[in-house]
């Protein structure tokens, strides 16, 4: 029984944090913030339902393939992030339009 | 418990459906590229889904290829992209060719 609500909850968190991912990558205004609703909510969504699969399933073998899954969503998704937010960086790509800022770069280097 | 599996595998549907809005409508290459992994990820949520549904555990193996295909797909682009696209001069109004 506990189970069983363990994993409506997870599966119902799991879900509302990839559909909240998926309006703010329609919503925010520039790739970068972008990329900082993907990369975070979607890791911590995808994690929950992966979760809610393993309160669901409990065999020892799928619980400790279904780990390894976990695992390997935190290892790649923010590599994944990072890297595409290192070409925005490095292609010095616009930036959102309250806040103009022409070269990032050059901004970046002014500072130190 | 079945129209609630269902309820939520509707609701990532809508996601890929904003994450595909994504895809058509973004300004720059990068856009596009965080919606192609967005809906990768999507898929491997409604693959999660679904062995809840259907009570198996066949669907696990292919949840982790599934995740690795997204993966090695997205850093296939950005390492082809970092070669190709130019750097964008500053005080251009247009984005350059290769950008969008």
């Amino acid at each position: 029984m506990i189970f069983f609500v363990l994993e409506v909850i997870l599966a119902s968190l799991g879900t509302a944090f990839l559909l909240l991912a998926a309006i703010g990558l329609v919503r925010l205004p520039d790739p970068l913030c972008r990329c900082h609703a993907v990369a975070k909510a979607m890791t911590l969504g995808i994690s929950l339902l992966l979760a809610a699969v393993i309160m669901h399933l409990q065999a020892e073998e799928t619980t400790l393939k279904l780990l390894l899954a976990i695992i390997f969503q935190f290892a790649t998704i923010p590599v994944a992030g990072h890297l595409l937010m290192r070409l925005a960086y490095e292609k010095n790509m616009e930036r959102w339009k309250e806040r103009p800022m022409d070269d990032h770069r050059a901004a970046a280097s002014q500072q130190k | 418990m079945e129209i609630f599996v269902q309820i939520l595998i509707l609701l990532i549907i809508v996601a890929i459906c904003f994450a595909l809005y994504r895809l058509f409508r973004g300004p720059t290459v990068i856009d596009r590229l965080l919606a192609f992994d967005g809906i990768a990820i999507c898929s491997v949520g409604i693959l999660a889904l679904l062995s809840l549904l259907w009570e198996t555990d066949m669907y696990v193996e292919l949840i982790l290829v599934y995740s690795l295909l997204g993966f090695v797909g997205t850093v296939a682009l950005v390492l082809y992209l970092h070669r190709t696209i130019p750097v964008r001069e500053p005080g251009d109004k247009k984005p350059p060719k290769g950008h969008s």
